[in-house]
């Protein structure tokens, strides 16, 4: 079904170069790769067969030496239903973009959002490119593999080391607090 | 700041021009949580108004956002369990239903008959004690205070079951890889029973108090109507499409576990009252779904033969590389899991990422909102029934 699927998109869209990517194992899924310049021709082309009317997520991956971004569409047919895995691929992991398809699904508005929030990829002619779940002003991508939680946020530290749950520490802290104690006592005596 | 008549020297004093001055006619924006008791969470709402009507609205969300994705990167498949029972803290069967149900996918494991039926049954169990809560606070999003009462009296007696077979109220961390964690005895299945048998009659109750209650049906009848289309291009899942008249339940259209051997219907919204798509059919379509629920129950109990309730699953689960992405029906619209196994070296998940159908349903509000009245579109956010743990993950 993916492989006919692909010689469709392949023949509606020049340059989509679709492949399918076969699972190695039976029990997983396939998916199709298409050219990254060319999402938005192939979007638009799965809504206006009919191939799959409903696009339920975006997600994101990064594999270190590119970054992916999975497009999970559904058919909501009871006749045939289907879901489909299309992916993206760019290896710029500064300035990676792809084109917006929140104008054929406005579903992808929140959900390119959410990629760009967690991977960085930017999405053009994107209505309202902002971050959506970390804060406007939060630095770093955090599904990103590479990701190292800030320091400092607005003041605040982000793990401060007197509050980070360890049971040495806390011992450490305890000794302090009874010698403290015996040197006040010790004090007073004289 | 200061103003111009109290520089020194300047004899300028105010004067109230009544010709020259004129009424600001501009919007207002008014901030509609994150503390706001209509808002079901932690959801903030940020709305410009024109006098009563809004014109707009935009959701911001993120306040309880936790970054369950990247946590589970770092968690054996096991462990994974009990945080996304914090996904939707209201249905947290069915999350981990679905989770689980993922791991077992590309695992390859067969789950026991029992397990299998245990698991229907908890997880409508749970769908009840949802929509219990969706109808209660619902109805106190509208201003009537009863139905709450009257929903958390039974949604405790669900609760009350769930405590006994897993030790928790709302975490359970119930349904295991492989089958489910503890077996129900007959003396809690004869309870299950009652309890059904003792609940059916009170939702005929609820529909005379509520349902069919004018004041109710003047409040949600033509409110915030959502065409078919609509849904399909917001990818709206669960009671919100069902409620626009479109027949879609994964539970009928691709059954998985031992759904397809069950006897149900699914129920669409019908525009008995108001227009299909509207409020009052979102939330009639879960009070009837509530019913279905019971019809399912009643034929596991008779379906439930003694027997294992664990599958043969590896002490450290190792899955294959590639990827599933599982789709289950959940009360408040379908849950994917899109799973992602680096290979048989790791014993985490590479990614996990998980598709909620409160964040698409909140993505809609932008949608409903324009042109509706400020009590009004507090109908609307208490019909698309939404929970911010899910939304924000």
């Amino acid at each position: 079904m993916l492989n006919e699927l692909a010689a469709k998109i392949n023949a509606a869209v020049a340059g989509a170069n679709a492949q399918v990517l076969q699972a190695e194992d039976a029990k997983c899924e396939s998916s199709i790769l298409v050219e990254g310049t060319q999402i938005h021709a192939v979007c638009a082309f799965l809504k206006s067969s009919g191939s799959m009317n409903v696009l339920q997520a975006i997600s994101g991956v990064d594999y270190v030496e590119h970054l992916e971004v999975v497009y999970l569409f559904a058919k909501f047919d009871p006749a045939a239903p289907a879901q489909l895995l299309l992916k993206v691929r760019t290896t710029d992991r500064v300035n990676g973009n792809f084109d917006t398809i929140s104008d054929l699904f406005p579903a992808a508005n929140f959900q390119e959002r959410e990629c760009y929030d967690m991977l960085g990829v930017r999405f053009n002619n994107h209505p309202d490119h902002r971050r959506i779940l970390c804060p406007d002003d939060w630095q770093g991508y955090p599904l990103r593999k590479d990701y190292v939680t800030q320091k400092n946020y607005n003041g605040m530290e982000v793990f401060p080391e007197g509050k980070m749950n360890m049971a040495d520490r806390e011992f450490i802290v305890r000794q302090d607090m009874i010698k403290k104690a015996q040197e006040a006592a010790a004090g007073k005596v004289q | 700041m200061m103003n111009k008549w109290d520089i020194p020297g300047s004899v300028e004093k105010p004067t109230v021009n009544k010709d020259t001055e004129t009424l600001r006619s501009d919007l207002l924006t008014l901030n509609m949580g994150p503390q706001h008791p209509a808002t079901h969470g932690v959801l903030r709402v940020e709305i410009k108004t024109d006098s009563e009507v809004v014109a707009a609205a935009i959701p911001h969300l993120g306040y309880l956002h936790r970054c369950m994705e990247k946590h589970c990167e770092n968690l054996d498949y096991r462990g994974i369990i009990p945080f996304v029972d914090r996904l939707d803290y209201l249905a947290s069967m069915s999350m981990e239903w679905t989770y689980v149900a993922a791991v077992e996918k590309m695992l390859g494991t067969e789950v026991p008959r029992r397990a299998e039926l245990l698991r229907i049954m908890t997880v409508e169990l749970q769908r009840i004690a949802s929509h219990l809560m969706a109808f209660g606070t619902y109805a106190l999003d509208l201003g009537a205070f009863t139905p709450f009462l009257y929903a958390f009296d039974e949604r405790e007696k669900i609760l009350r079951l769930f405590e006994e077979v897993s030790g928790a109220r709302l975490l359970y961390n119930y349904i295991w890889i492989g089958g489910v964690w503890n077996d129900w005895d007959d003396a809690q299945l004869t309870r299950v029973s009652e309890f059904l048998d003792a609940f059916e009659p009170e939702t005929r109750k609820y529909h005379t108090l509520v349902s069919t209650n004018k004041i109710f049906i003047e409040r949600t009848a033509n409110v915030g109507v959502v065409s078919v289309q609509d849904c399909l291009d917001y990818g709206a899942t669960g009671p919100v499409l069902r409620g626009s008249g479109f027949k879609w339940d994964l539970r009928k259209n691709q059954p998985y576990g031992l759904y397809s051997e069950f006897d149900f219907d699914v129920q669409v919204g019908d525009g008995e009252h108001g227009v299909v798509g509207d409020c009052w059919n979102r939330y009639i379509v879960r009070m009837r779904e509530v019913g279905e629920s019971i019809k399912i129950i009643r034929q596991v109990l008779e379906k439930l033969e003694p027997g294992s309730i664990m599958g043969k699953v590896p002490k450290i689960i190792k899955l294959p590389k590639g990827e599933v992405y599982m789709r289950q029906e959940c009360p408040r619209g379908e849950l994917g899991i899109h799973l992602i196994s680096e290979g048989t070296d790791s014993k985490e998940p590479y990614r996990l990422k998980v598709k909620s159908p409160c964040f698409t349903h909140t993505s809609m509000l932008p949608l409903m909102a324009p042109g509706q009245m400020v009590a009004d579109f507090v109908a609307t956010i208490g019909s698309i029934d939404i929970v911010l743990g899910e939304v924000d993950r």
